[in-house]
């Protein structure tokens, strides 16, 4: 792609600026017109921030959705990019803040237990109701689950073998660990 | 981005921009930092007014000693300038002067050295001390709520980065306009009451404004989790 020159960086931000101000107004058609615009622009700025591609959808659509919760914020007569990048970055260090709990926490979830008490055979009591539990989650979210607790495949391998990253595999094994201690009921 | 993931993330992008473009609706655009600034200082001045009023303290006759007159405007400025940052910090983009930040400080600390000017009691009996005392922090605290809450909302309409510095910066800026107006409010001027039951409910409030803050006050805000 070429790179724009000054007046057409210019040009481009006052179009971007006046589409804001239409979208504040109301207008549908600016709002598609805009954010379609700066589709690429924020694709990319996010990608220098988060490696992992479904994660960054993820980011995608929160950026959108923060831009149009936050639109009133805008000022008119203000270049749009200092906004719109803020509201971008806001985003993106919060979901990598939230993904660096989540993988802390599953660190110290990861550590195998002293007596294997999630063993389906081998403990009568809550073995049905695991099973029903993890019949209710995602597919990803079970299988993530059923990879690390079930078979005792290391962060890795499970990875490997889903198509993911590690850090996208823990996200999914912390979110199976949530909703089964929904399910289930306990602590 | 692989071509299946290109396809897959342009879908999204439909779809996400076709469900926004449909729920849009008009949004008038916040005032400018300036303008919910003066509103504010209004209530302040309106809550100032009221002190003096009010109280018995010939504040007139003191306010002809500099240390005193610089106190208060110290404290008053420092609370004014937090404002004016909150407000900046709520609207993205728009980051606080660099010199912001270091002068509310030095305001504060210049303020706080000021109010040794007068000479230190420790023989008041305690229980003197404590309900004198606690009433002054009662109403240092009553004399913030309102332009606490005029603050927060204000802050809230935005969409601050940063909650907890924002919570910070709102709970400061109306304790210490408070501080300085009870300054006029309150005829004690020995810095142990001053320090003990004027400061310190600015310091506990600005501390839990924070927490709240990073709490309430954050953007983006809180979603239920997607489940995938």
């Amino acid at each position: 792609m070429k790179p724009l020159d000054e007046s057409e960086r210019s040009g481009r931000s006052r179009r971007r600026a006046l589409l804001m101000e239409r979208l504040q107004a109301g207008d549908a058609d600016a709002c598609r017109e805009l954010l379609d615009d700066i589709g690429p622009a924020v694709t990319g700025f996010l990608r220098r921030r988060i490696a992992d591609s479904s994660e960054l959808e993820d980011v995608y659509q929160e950026v959108f959705m923060a831009l149009f919760e936050a639109r009133q914020t805008y000022q008119p007569g203000r270049p749009l990019e200092p906004w719109l990048f803020a509201i971008a970055r806001n985003v993106a260090a919060d979901h990598l803040r939230r993904n660096w709990n989540r993988a802390s926490w599953q660190e110290l979830a990861a550590d195998p237990p002293d007596r294997p008490d999630l063993s389906i055979d081998e403990s009568p009591g809550p073995a049905p109701d695991l099973t029903e539990a993890l019949e209710k989650l995602p597919p990803n979210q079970r299988a993530a689950f059923s990879m690390l607790k079930l078979e005792g495949l290391s962060l890795e391998a499970a990875a490997e073998r889903s198509g993911v990253t590690v850090g996208a595999l823990k996200v999914r094994a912390h979110r199976a660990y949530k909703a089964l201690r929904k399910l289930i009921g306990g602590t | 981005m692989s071509p299946s993931n290109e396809t897959r993330h342009d879908t999204l992008h439909r779809a996400l921009v076709d469900h926004l473009a449909a729920n849009l609706q008009p949004s008038r655009p916040l005032w400018p930092v300036r303008r919910r600034l003066a509103v504010w200082l209004a209530i302040e001045i309106a809550v100032l007014a009221d002190a003096m009023v009010v109280t018995g303290n010939d504040f007139a006759q003191k306010l002809m000693h500099p240390p005193y007159a610089l106190e208060i405007g110290f404290f008053a400025a420092s609370g004014l300038i937090l404002a004016a940052m909150a407000l900046s910090a709520a609207i993205p983009g728009r980051e606080s002067r660099p010199w912001q930040t270091p002068l509310a400080v030095a305001l504060v600390l210049g303020g706080t050295l000021m109010l040794f000017a007068v000479q230190m009691r420790t023989d008041t009996p305690l229980g003197q001390f404590v309900s004198v005392g606690s009433h002054c922090a009662f109403v240092t605290c009553a004399r913030a709520i309102l332009p606490w809450i005029v603050l927060w909302w204000a802050v809230r309409r935005g969409a601050p980065g940063d909650g907890r510095a924002a919570g910070a910066m709102v709970g400061a800026a109306a304790m210490l306009f408070s501080f300085a107006i009870m300054r006029i409010a309150c005829p004690i001027d020995e810095p142990l009451h001053l320090v003990t039951w004027h400061l310190g409910p600015v310091v506990a409030v600005t501390l839990i404004s924070t927490f709240a803050g990073a709490v309430w006050l954050r953007f983006p805000r809180r979603r239920a989790s997607s489940g995938h």
